[in-house]
């Protein structure tokens, strides 16, 4: 199990990534009901809540996360139920409060992740979202430092690139977006090689552009 | 590129003198070995065994020390056990000789402290000394043109493909597939545990080496990844560079850690190094030499579309489908050919079945003679449909047709198309049941430098590699 101490929570890992460039959803830390209630009229409706404790490694399956809050009433209720369902999974967790970020517009979803081999070092990995990378393995790899035109080999080589092409009238993903988030994130390991992994899972791809969703950094 | 390796490597690949440390006179050892084959192979330089047995090889007398050698040594060999090694660097260093070679093994490869130890005091005694080592636990250079054999006395001829192999086995299976074959090598290196010098260094010298056209590459792991990748990278923009990694699987690994102390990345991430650096992936031995026979040929790809020729005699339906299938499958294209050469064909040949497609079934010239095969194979090679020409010949089908004599002038018809086409004429002549005329023909066809596969996938393999490396040069 990793060290949670080595483990960035999604809303550290998303100030690093966004100082660096990489467009992500960004995330605030809401302490209290009251703060998170405040962030989301900031940011506006509707809002996912998800919990922020480095100690919870399946956010999802232990109840920590809601999405599509329409509402300030529905992001009290939710901040309630995110911290007693997890506290209940993970009891000996600590927990920092509960993250909160706009609900993203469905895209294509895709994942990049970077992870230290013991040979090449740092290796960024493409890869479609979902059960196309979980079972399948339809993933593909390069070295850093990733140039552009690597980006670009990197996805087209996935059998499911016809996917990001636009499938079944689903709108196509801007492949130039995915080429410069892949490059800007080969920049960003190499400048920080303490980082040890890294997962933007899901990022979402739309017509003009690709947006982190989830982060998750792990320093050595 | 990499041009300063040329100088520094002057003494590794033309060494003026060789020692060899572990000769005797009195029994068989491998130095004594390395001794006799240097001789025999008529090595240009000094040789001076060494060894505490005294007495002669040949008219050399063995010396007892390293140090008591009269002239300057560029290059060592050594092949005593590895307690000796750090004494014997430092005899090396007090006659100033410029590169170790240690065939000896018993190092990290073992998976032991003690191993690793050794390896470190070695390194630290060769840097002090300014001398280069090469192993331990390796076969070391070879070099047809300085008269430098391998191991057991293996020389081939003289040529302009280089390798750069981490085994002494796989090193040695190259040289002698490359003699059956005409693959003929600039200079080939097998590095073992390459503790100094390793695949990166010599890679870069093989960029850098005028002789050297092509490189292939057997590597099983690297102690500086990064370093590899970024060698591969720099070489690939100026040469071919053909991979193949051993040690894919999980069992090949584990053999990989104890053969050369390797440690294993994924298979996933050295094919995705390779390509990213420009480098051709190849999987086995009998790809890596299809490859390598095919650059040495053409040096560059000149498209994939392929004309196919078969039926030279007979039996031309079924194996014309397997081609065409064989081809696609394996990443050709293989396009009809033009409405003109249609006409001539079926003018020439008389209206027959499937003769207007591609592959092209000429077995129908076999009641018109061989000046008209001629014909009918000179009209689908002048087809500009087709960027390469494949001919299938099934030698046990065109020997009770044509006669041995009839089989040589069909295949020196080859040899003088091949001569005056500047697209590449490519030979398939699988196994069968007359390997001796079989062999003949393939000896006659690869002296006149025409490349011959046993198969069609493994000739339509070695094409598309052939113009991936040209595809990806011209995309940089």
């Amino acid at each position: 199990m990793v060290m949670s101490q080595n483990l960035l929570t999604e809303v550290e890992s998303k100030e690093l990534l966004k100082k660096a460039g990489i467009p992500v959803v960004e995330a605030k830390l809401a302490r209290s009901k009251k703060e998170a209630i405040a962030i989301s009229r900031e940011m506006g409706f509707p809002v996912v809540l998800k919990i922020s404790s480095t100690d919870v490694v399946h956010k999802s399956d232990s109840g920590g996360v809601k999405l599509g809050l329409a509402n300030a009433a529905q992001v009290g209720k939710s901040y309630s139920q995110i911290i007693s369902s997890v506290k209940q999974a993970y009891p000996e967790a600590r927990i920092d409060g509960v993250s909160v970020q706009t609900m993203a517009p469905p895209g294509v979803e895709v994942i990049v992740g970077m992870s230290k081999d013991a040979q090449f070092g740092p290796v960024l990995m493409f890869g479609l979202g979902g059960i196309l990378v979980e079972v399948l393995k339809d993933v593909s790899f390069r070295i850093v430092p990733v140039t552009e035109r690597d980006a670009r080999e990197m996805i087209k080589e996935i059998k499911g690139y016809p996917v990001l092409q636009g499938y079944r009238g689903q709108k196509p993903a801007s492949i130039p977006a995915l080429e410069q988030l892949i490059v800007k994130v080969s920049q960003f390991v190499e400048k920080n090689p303490q980082i040890k992994e890294l997962d933007l899972n899901p990022i979402f791809a739309y017509p003009d552009k690709a947006v982190a969703v989830d982060a998750r950094i792990i320093l050595e | 590129m990499f041009e300063e390796k040329l100088k520094e490597f002057e003494p590794i690949f033309y060494p003026k003198s060789i020692a060899v440390v572990g000769a005797s006179a009195t029994s068989i050892k491998a130095g004594s070995l390395w001794v006799e084959n240097l001789r025999s192979a008529g090595f240009p330089g000094l040789i001076y065994p060494v060894g505490s047995s005294g007495g002669r090889i040949g008219d050399l007398k063995i010396l007892p020390s390293l140090r008591l050698i009269p002239g300057e040594v560029d290059y060592v060999i050594v092949a005593v056990p590895r307690q000796s090694a750090l004494e014997l660097l430092d005899d090396c260093a007090a006659k100033n000789v410029k590169a170790v070679h240690f065939f000896t093994a018993g190092f990290s490869e073992t998976d032991t402290q003690q191993g690793r130890k050794l390896e470190e005091q070695m390194l630290d005694k060769a840097r002090q000394g300014n001398m280069r080592i090469i192993g331990p636990n390796c076969i070391g250079v070879y070099c047809p043109e300085h008269r430098i054999p391998l191991l057991m006395g293996i020389l081939g001829e003289n040529g302009s493909v280089g390798f750069v192999s981490q085994s002494g086995g796989i090193a040695t299976k190259l040289v002698t597939i490359g003699i059956a074959r005409h693959i003929n090598y600039s200079k080939g290196v097998s590095f073992g545990n390459g503790i100094d010098l390793d695949a990166s260094d010599f890679l870069q010298y093989m960029a850098a080496d005028p002789k050297t056209k092509v490189i292939g590459a057997y590597l099983e792991g690297t102690r500086d990844g990064t370093r590899l990748f970024k060698t591969m990278r720099k070489v690939a923009e100026v040469k071919p560079l053909v991979v193949w990694k051993g040690g894919r699987t999980e069992a090949g690994a584990q053999a990989a850690l104890s053969h050369t102390g390797s440690l294993a990345s994924s298979a996933a991430v050295w094919s995705a190094a390779l390509k990213q650096a420009g480098a051709i992936e190849v999987h086995s031995l009998e790809e890596l030499t299809d490859t390598l026979l095919i650059f040495q040929q053409f040096g560059h790809g000149q498209g994939i579309r392929a004309a196919i020729i078969g039926g030279l005699a007979d039996g031309g339906g079924g194996n014309s489908v397997a081609a065409g299938d064989a081809c696609i499958e394996n990443g050709l294209q293989v396009p009809p050919l033009s409405f003109e050469t249609k006409r001539k064909l079926s003018e020439l040949l008389g209206e027959v079945g499937g003769i207007l497609c591609n592959p092209i079934d000429v077995s129908q010239a076999q009641f018109r003679g061989l000046a008209t095969l001629f014909q009918a194979i000179d009209l689908i090679v002048k087809d500009t449909i087709g960027d390469v020409v494949l001919i299938q010949e099934d030698t046990e089908i065109l020997l009770p047709i044509y006669s041995q004599k009839g089989l040589e002038e069909i295949n020196e018809f080859f040899i003088e198309l091949a001569g005056r086409q500047n697209k590449p004429v490519i030979v398939v002549l699988p196994p069968g049941s007359v390997e001796a005329n079989r062999l003949r023909i393939e000896q006659r066809l690869l002296e006149a430098s025409i490349p011959v596969f046993g198969s069609m996938e493994r000739a339509a393999r070695a094409i598309c590699r052939l113009n991936q490396y040209s595809c990806w040069q011209e995309a940089k």
